[in-house]
């Protein structure tokens, strides 16, 4: 349990007011100093790489970026282009002891620069902070555009957005495999709901589930073998557990009302979900064999689409269920305080808030946010509050879901 | 309110680096057609990642074969807010599409609808829940229960476009399909 953890925990235990007027706005974590001093070479690449670099930086929330000799760390570098293949050095410094933390050449192709230096970004937060650095990660989202929602996959920035589906239907509610190879989501190309799994490799696709009525809201199980869904075969929308191969249907939930949303604990056994079964759509909690269902949530009279963070062993934060939250007639994050037993509402300025989804890290949230009735994915940094708009495409994007860590060695190329 | 001004800064300092840095920030035009084509340009990009195969996820079985007819051969049952509970004034409504589908061998498609507001995956089951209680109600009419299929689109099929309540009340809805054999 990290001291960052427990200074902001004790923030929000300060707070004793009721949940649905709270409005968190925490204490910034402890943030490192460092100077960029740039990188030698070509002068346009120079500026490139060290743009995107500034950005990862700030984003990732371990540092306050200073053009200052005064930082406590000192990137310097150079960078280079030989045939196809950028080559970026990059050394950083402990300012007052002189002592190299890190020192290193990164090398990958010109067209995939930016995640070269996404590379960079990732080994001086794993080195100066011992956490792992997310600016390798991607995330999924629903690219709408005159009615028609397709799939598309972006890096973590906003950057290199590529559509997925091309059915000109609607590809709804995209999550990933925890080995970031598949996408599960829902699929109307065959005119009813389904739920359809995509392989990114192969780019081939196949049906997980085409009951009669709905098939929707699948979600991969932690250990990337079974998933849950909400079914409506047996005459209501109820969740279901099912292999991934598409075996072993067992059903978890028996009510009147309509159940959705369910998203694994780290530890795979147990689901949260949505259920209206208490008059109003709360977050619930059921084993992964069903049982007895434990209401999470009281208030505020809305909240839907929980996201169960995975964090690392070491992370800042605990496993956090996020949500949609209806306060007041707008839609906000919110995030279930275990201690308290109450939902706290982020902070995220104007226009409506929804669909948050945790980054690996278990710190950092992508979420939609609708002004004007457009919808654009914003990042939220749920330990300092700072949120970063990414970069608008035509259209809307909506139902965020942020990929998992890459593997080693799956970043380069 | 600190706070929030030094996020508007933060985003309009990113925003501004991000345009100068690439130029174009559109995204690739989608591709047309349904040859799966886009394979080489920029999958390198995309580190590994292909393009979906685009002629299809496979049929499906289990679905009313035949020929679909208009939407508003029937008038749509409304519903309230957040709530899938057929009012007796909508009552009616159901009792016609009943009657058309006695004497005939006739399927039904119900749809289900929401309005824009809330979240899109909860809103597909409450649409579906919507469809589900009128398919419950034409089942205590007398309607056999095999003939009935139902199809959730959650609020991304809209009837009337529009951010208020006269365009949300029209939006929480079902609608009726037949399907003649």
């Amino acid at each position: 349990m990290s001291a960052a953890w427990v200074a902001w925990w004790m923030v929000w235990l300060a707070c004793a007011v009721t949940a649905s007027a709270q409005v968190v706005v925490t204490k910034g974590p402890t943030k490192r100093s460092i100077a960029l001093s740039g990188f030698r070479g070509d002068a346009t690449w120079a500026a490139q790489v060290a743009d995107v670099l500034r950005n990862d930086l700030r984003i990732s929330g371990h540092f306050t970026v200073t053009p200052s000799a005064q930082a406590e760390l000192i990137q310097s570098g150079a960078v280079r282009v030989e045939g196809n293949q950028l080559v970026v050095d990059c050394t950083v410094t402990v300012a007052a002891s002189k002592q190299v933390a890190l020192s290193k050449a990164y090398t990958g192709s010109v067209q995939d620069w930016r995640r070269v230096v996404h590379r960079i970004s990732d080994d001086i937060v794993s080195t100066i902070t011992g956490q792992p650095g997310i600016a390798q990660t991607r995330i999924a989202f629903v690219w709408v555009r005159e009615g028609v929602k397709e799939l598309a996959v972006m890096d973590y920035d906003g950057h290199n957005v590529r559509q997925l589906t091309h059915d000109k239907s609607l590809s709804v509610r995209p999550r990933w495999s925890p080995d970031g190879r598949r996408l599960i989501y829902t699929s109307y190309v065959n005119r009813f709901p389904d739920v359809v799994e995509a392989d990114l490799i192969t780019g081939t696709r196949r049906i997980v589930a085409s009951f009669p009525g709905l098939n929707s809201g699948a979600a991969y199980s932690p250990d990337g073998q079974h998933i849950a869904l909400t079914l409506s075969k047996d005459g209501n929308p109820e969740l279901y557990v099912m292999s991934v191969a598409g075996s072993g249907l067992l059903r978890l939930t028996n009510t009147r009302a309509e159940e959705s949303s369910p998203v694994w604990s780290p530890d795979g056994q147990q689901i949260a979900y949505v259920s209206a079964a208490g008059g109003s759509p709360q977050i619930w909690v059921i084993g992964r064999n069903g049982g007895e269902a434990r209401r999470l949530t009281v208030s505020p009279s809305y909240n839907t689409e929980p996201d169960w963070s995975r964090p690392p062993p070491n992370g800042e934060l605990p496993p956090m269920i996020a949500m949609t939250s209806r306060v007041g007639g707008r839609f906000r994050i919110g995030l279930y305080d275990w201690g308290a037993r109450e939902v706290r509402l982020l902070e995220t300025g104007a226009g409506d808030a929804q669909d948050a989804s945790w980054a690996p890290n278990g710190r950092h949230l992508v979420f939609a946010k609708v002004q004007g009735w457009r919808s654009r994915l914003y990042l939220l940094d749920a330990l300092s509050g700072e949120q970063v708009e990414l970069p608008a495409i035509d259209g809307s994007a909506t139902e965020p879901a942020w990929g998992p860590l890459i593997a080693a060695g799956r970043g380069s190329s | 309110m600190r706070v929030f001004q030094f996020l508007l800064r933060i985003t309009i300092i990113s925003a501004l680096a991000i345009s100068t840095l690439t130029g174009c920030r559109h995204p690739p035009a989608p591709k047309q057609g349904g040859d799966g084509s886009g394979l080489g340009s920029g999958a390198g990009q995309m580190g590994g990642i292909t393009p979906l195969d685009s002629t299809g996820v496979g049929m499906t079985g289990g679905r009313p074969a035949g020929t679909w007819g208009q939407h508003g051969e029937f008038e749509p049952v409304y519903f309230e807010f957040d709530s899938a509970l057929v009012r007796p004034s909508e009552l009616p409504k159901l009792q016609a599409v009943a009657n058309a589908l006695r004497g005939n061998n006739k399927k039904l498609i119900i749809e289900g609808h929401c309005d824009e507001r809330g979240t899109a995956e909860y809103n597909r089951a409450l649409g579906e829940r919507r469809a589900l209680a009128c398919r419950e109600e034409l089942i205590r009419l007398g309607i056999a229960a095999d003939r009935i299929t139902t199809i959730s689109y959650g609020e991304d099929r809209p009837a009337v476009i529009g951010h208020d309540e006269s365009a949300w009340s029209k939006n929480r809805r079902c609608e009726f399909i037949t399907v003649s054999p």
